[in-house]
This record gives C-alpha cells, sequence and structure tokens, in this order.
C-alpha cells in the first residue's frame, strides 16, 4: 500500500512500541466512551425531565390582563347593583377576544397545538364528601392535541357531550365514583347543577389526577358566567426551547394580552437543567485534558526513545517537517484508533444501560457521538504539538553521538 | 581519476562555549575530489567528527565555509541543505543505527522514501542490488534488529549508497566490528568506490584502513598537520606515519612521546 513515509515510519514506530500504543489507546478509549455515555445520559435526562414538564402542558398560554373582577369594578356598572368582592371567589380572566387572537396566530407555523380553555374552582359533592376541584371547560378534541386524554381514560368513554364530565383516577378512588355515576357540582356563585361522569382519566400526576376535572367549553362559559371568553389560550409549539422568544415576538403583535411560557415558569428546574449540563460539560472537560496529556507524555518519551532513529533519518535527509509530522501522525492515528474503539465501547455501555437499568432509555445522539469523537481526535493531535516540535528540533548529531 | 573538485571548505572555525571557548576546529582549508578515497586520523578531540559533521552538513561551522558539489552550505535554508544532503551525502556511522521496526530492505528503501515524501517500492530493484552487493541477499526480509553487527553495518553501507551519492562520510564505519568483519566492510567500501567513483571520506583510527586510502590526512587540535598521498610513500614510511605517535615530530626529530600524554 501506498502511503505518506512519515505515515509509515509513526506506524512501525507504534507497532514496534506495541504494549505503550494498546495502553494509550485504550485509556483514549474508556475516556471517550465515559464522555459519550455521560454526555448523553445528561442529554436524555433533561430531555425527559423536559417531555415532563411540557410534554403534555402548554408551552405558551395566552390569557387576559386582568381578572374579571377587577374589569368589573372598573366597568361603569348599573345602578344600585352592590358589587362585592366575596361574590365572586372565582378569579376568573376572560379573554373576549380570543377567536380573532387564534385565528392570527393560526399563520404561525411553529403553533402544534392551540386549545382555548375556561378554567375556575367548584366544590363537588357525591357520597357525602365534598372536595374542592379545579374546572377545566375545553374543545375536547383541540385539548387532546395538548393532554391526550382520550388516549389517556382509565375507564369510560371521551366525551363531554351534555352534562358529560371526565374525572381524574384519584378523585374518582376518593368519592367512589365510577363511570356513569351523577355528581353534584357547586359553584362559588351559590349555583349547583348536576353532572354525569362520562370517562376517568389518568394524567399521570398526582395533583392533576385529584383535583381536576374536564368540562365541555361552552358550559364552562356558562357556568362561570364569562360569555364567549375563555381564561387562557394554551400553545404548543414545535421548538419549546424557543418558547420565550416566541412569546415575546407575540407580545408585540397581540396588544392587551397576558402571554406567559413555560421557561419563565419554570426557570428554577431550567436552572437546574443547565448548572447539571455545566457539570457533565466539566466531567468532559477534564476527560479530555488528561487523554490529552497521556498521549503527549507518552509520544515524549518515544521522542526520546527514538532520537537516534530521528537523527540518522535526518542525517539521511529528512526535513525537520517530516520528523515533526512523524509524532503528529502518531497522535492522530493514537486519536482516531482510541475515539474508534471508545465510541463502540459508549455504545456498549449504552446499551446495556438500556436494557438492564430500567426507568431510563438513553437515546443514542449519533451527533453528539460524532461531536465527541471530534473533539477526541482533535485533542489528542494538539497533544502532539509539543512531542512533535522537540523531534523536529532534535540535532541529528547529538542524537547520534548519544548512541 | 580525474581532479575535480567535490568539497571545498576554506578556513573553518568551530567554537564552543562563550565564557570559556573551545575550539573544535581553527581555521580548516581542505579539498576534496570527486571519487576520492580518503581518511581523517587524528586521536581524539583533535576534531576530525567535527570536521565530518561540517562536510555532512550537519553541524554549521563558527566561521568558515563548505562548498559541495558547487552549493555553498551557508547560502541555503534547513529544508534545502536536507534534500541536498538525502541527494548527494551518504552516511555511515560507528554504530549502524538501522531503524530497528523495519526489514534490511526497508532500511535501504529509506533514503529515497525522504526523497518521494512516498514509502513506495520504486527503487526496490536497485535496494536489492547493493544489499546483494554487500553480500545480504538472502538476509534482506529480516528485522534489522535480527542481523549481527557486521551485517547491520552492510546494510548501513547498502542504505548509505541508494541515492547514488556523490560523497560517503564514514565516522569510524568498522569501530565496532571485529577484525573480519573489518576487512569486508573495508572491501566492500574500496570496491564500490572503483566501480561507482563515489568519494568516501572516512574517519578512523584504524590504521589498516588509513593506508589502503588515496590520500591521508591528520588532524591535531582542530588543525590539519598533515595531508598526504598514500602513493607518495614507501610502505614502511607509511606505517610509521600512521603508527601510534605523531608522524610530523618524528619527521622533525623530535622523541616519540610517552603514550596517553597528549589523548
Amino acid at each position: 500500500m501506498l502511503m505518506l513515509f512519515e505515515l509509515k515510519i509513526a506506524l512501525r514506530f507504534m507497532r514496534g512500541g506495541r504494549s505503550q500504543t494498546i495502553f494509550i489507546a485504550s485509556g483514549i478509549a474508556i475516556g471517550v466512551a465515559v464522555m459519550i455515555f455521560l454526555g448523553l445520559l445528561i442529554t436524555s435526562l433533561q430531555a425527559s425531565l423536559v417531555d415532563q414538564t411540557i410534554g403534555n402542558n402548554a408551552h405558551i398560554t395566552i390569557s387576559a390582563p386582568q381578572d374579571l373582577i377587577t374589569r368589573r369594578l372598573e366597568s361603569p356598572g348599573q345602578e344600585g347593583q352592590l358589587l362585592l368582592r366575596g361574590n365572586d371567589t372565582n378569579v376568573i380572566r376572560s379573554l373576549d377576544n380570543w377567536p380573532q387572537i387564534s385565528r392570527q396566530l393560526e399563520e404561525d407555523l411553529r403553533i402544534t397545538a392551540l386549545s382555548p380553555s375556561v378554567q375556575g374552582t367548584a366544590f363537588i359533592r357525591s357520597g357525602g364528601k365534598d372536595r374542592s376541584v379545579q374546572i377545566k371547560g375545553i374543545d375536547l378534541q383541540k385539548a387532546d392535541t395538548i393532554y391526550e386524554i382520550s388516549g389517556r381514560l382509565a375507564e369510560g368513554v371521551a366525551s363531554l357531550d351534555g352534562s358529560n364530565v371526565l374525572i381524574g383516577a384519584e378523585l374518582a378512588k376518593d368519592l367512589d365514583l365510577v363511570a356513569g355515576d351523577g355528581l353534584n357540582v357547586l359553584l362559588p356563585s351559590g349555583e349547583s347543577t348536576r353532572l354525569l361522569v362520562s370517562g376517568i382519566f389518568d394524567l399521570e400526576s398526582e395533583a392533576v389526577n385529584s383535583t381536576l376535572v374536564f368540562m365541555d367549553l361552552s358550559r364552562a362559559q356558562k357556568l362561570f358566567n364569562i360569555g364567549n371568553g375563555v381564561s387562557e389560550l394554551e400553545i404548543q409549539v414545535t421548538s419549546p426551547f424557543d418558547a420565550d422568544l416566541i412569546a415575546g415576538e407575540w407580545a408585540a403583535l397581540i396588544p392587551d394580552v397576558r402571554i406567559q411560557n413555560w421557561k419563565d415558569q419554570n426557570a428554577q428546574l431550567l436552572s437546574a437543567l443547565s448548572s447539571q449540563g455545566s457539570s457533565s460539560y466539566t466531567i468532559q472537560f477534564f476527560v479530555i485534558l488528561s487523554i490529552t496529556f497521556g498521549i503527549s507524555s507518552v509520544l515524549a518519551v518515544s521522542v526520546v526513545q527514538k532520537s537516534r532513529e530521528i537523527g540518522i533519518m535526518k542525517a539521511m535527509g529528512a526535513t525537520k517537517k517530516s520528523a515533526r509530522r512523524i509524532f503528529v501522525y502518531q497522535g492522530l492515528i493514537l486519536g482516531v484508533a482510541g475515539a474508534a474503539s471508545g465510541i463502540l465501547l459508549g455504545i456498549l455501555l449504552l446499551y446495556f444501560f438500556n436494557r438492564f437499568a430500567g426507568s431510563l432509555t438513553i437515546s443514542y445522539n449519533f451527533l453528539q457521538i460524532a461531536g465527541i469523537a471530534v473533539i477526541a481526535v482533535a485533542a489528542s493531535t494538539l497533544a502532539s504539538v509539543i512531542p512533535a516540535r522537540r523531534s523536529a528540533e532534535l540535532n541529528p548529531m547529538e542524537a547520534i553521538k548519544n548512541g | 581519476m580525474d581532479d575535480k573538485v567535490l568539497v571545498k571548505t576554506s578556513e573553518l572555525y568551530k567554537e564552543y562555549g562563550t565564557a570559556v571557548v573551545t575550539r573544535a576546529l581553527d581555521g580548516v582549508s581542505l579539498t576534496l575530489n570527486e571519487g576520492e578515497f580518503s581518511s581523517i586520523i587524528g586521536q581524539s578531540g583533535s576534531g576530525k567528527s567535527t570536521l565530518l559533521n561540517m562536510l555532512g552538513a550537519l553541524d554549521q561551522p563558527t566561521r568558515g565555509n563548505v562548498v559541495i558539489d558547487g552549493l555553498d552550505l551557508s547560502s541555503v535554508d534547513d529544508d534545502q541543505v536536507a534534500s541536498f544532503r538525502n541527494r548527494t551525502i551518504g552516511f555511515i556511522f560507528q554504530f549502524h543505527y538501522l531503524l530497528t521496526d523495519f526489514t534490511a530492505l526497508e532500511n535501504v528503501l529509506i533514503p529515497t522514501w525522504i526523497q518521494s515524501g512516498v514509502a513506495d517500492l520504486r527503487q526496490e530493484k536497485r535496494a536489492k542490488e547493493l544489499l546483494e552487493i554487500v553480500g545480504l541477499k538472502d538476509r534482506m526480509y529480516n528485522p534489522a534488529n535480527n542481523l549481527s553487527g557486521g551485517q547491520q553495518q552492510r546494510v548501513a553501507i547498502a542504505r548509505a549508497l541508494i541515492n547514488d551519492p556523490k560523497l560517503v562520510l564514514a565516522d569510524e564505519p568498522t569501530g565496532n566490528l571485529d577484525s573480519d568483519s573489518t576487512e569486508q566492510v573495508y572491501e566492500l567500501l574500496r570496491n564500490i568506490n572503483k566501480e561507482s567513483g563515489t568519494a568516501f571520506t572516512i574517519v578512523t583510527h584504524d590504521r589498516h584502513i588509513a593506508e589502503k586510502s588515496d590520500r591521508v590526512i591528520e588532524m591535531k587540535d582542530g588543525r590539519i598537520i598533515d595531508d598526504y598521498r598514500t602513493s607518495e610513500k614507501s610502505a614502511s614510511e607509511l606505517w610509521q606515519c600512521l603508527g601510534p605517535s605523531n608522524c610530523k615530530l618524528l619527521q622533525a626529530g623530535f622523541r616519540l612521546v610517552p603514550e596517553g600524554k597528549d589523548a
């Protein structure tokens, strides 16, 4: 096989120092495997945490800037009407112009789901027990795009027609309700109405399962007396991590609304994720650093061991550049061999983790793996620079004399 | 043999140190002709190896210059000197210095690889011929460290000749060999010199080699103190001149200095 003469010399030197070569290449492989495993573990862990937080939740919510009471208090009002704040413990903000807003947003291709909802608190009475619950009026089809309620029913059918409601599994257990049972709802206004449990959902959250009641949007509008308004528009977007930017854009576009995004609401989680990310990067940085030092010292020893050979090649007309390349190639080869076996080892580790560790599945992010490999190869090559320079500066006479 | 000039040095000085200056070469002017087989003799520290390194462009003089084959070595950069060495000069050292990770044949080919930049086999035929000349035809695929000292030195000779150099510089080429191997190596060098017209300059302690050279250059304290053609002297005269004590002093009527005093 035809190859550059410096490469041939480099390969032979490495073959000559076989055990040295194997040791250092294994060291690189282990380092790369650790980086891959750790890097992907953290990435997957973060993705899973984020998915739990926003997977079945709104990324951006649009609501009215003021609550209903404030608006009522500030409106001219009818003569003789007594306004008592205590009458309206239900603090509902009504977004009256939501149809226009949703039409306006429909053109934004980044939106994957948009669901209007009416929210308010109420009491449920059943079998002599009272429970405080959150009523959420929704358009089931639209809400499903975010919450997947229909797909996560424990029993009954997904229907909100008429007086049908869906309740959470915890609440059903608490009140001994099954699909088909009736229950009484007591509203803060004092009104009461009878509803029918059509299905029981399990949204994998204790808080949600024990307090949430889904009801048809128009029925909720009537119950809470907010006309055609809604409490908020819940929105999911294609890239959740841009939610704050998108929210910012919309704030400029849509006047007089409150736009919230999950990133602002989960600042603590995000900061935890970011410090988790930085500690992972720190570990990876030091792994790379120790790989680099390892290669550098092995090659430095090799330059000393091979100084006579280098000297003789220089006497035969090898240039400084060639003398340097012989060691840069060794760094490069060690890096490539180490990274390749490190990738295999890392993938093996991931496989066993996924197979036997259970709860979390680490996804094979090949772009990230390739990135780590590139960094490892670059670091190995860089590690050879100092030994290579020593080789280049080696005085052939000295090298030969000291034989 | 014509007398075309191959190497010319003028007023070569080599000094080491700044506070205490040690002068390894003290104004050496020397002309070597093409195809000449010459020996440089002298005691340890007389500057003969330093001179050889200058002739091989392995070392730079403090003052003075070296012109080889029309090229003034002080006028070119490192890479040009390296390429010049590769094409024009062959080296043979006392310790054979083969690359132990390569076979005998590969070692002979290395100078051709350095020249082309590629580890190719274009010169394989020539390398095999040379290995045959040095009597190692059946050992050419042996790893270098699997050869005896004499065999290794013969591989080194083949390696020095592969690029058809005009000048081969040898520093104590037989200093590390037994007398049989010494004789073989010398005969080999002499034959190659006669057949190919390659000039040889050999630094040696071995008066058998010096005696059989075309020319003997004797050094002491960084200076050339004697320079003659062996054909100009009778065998006994020559033997006396190449003796352990200084030829010049004897001729001038000095008594023998006690041995080792000047070493």
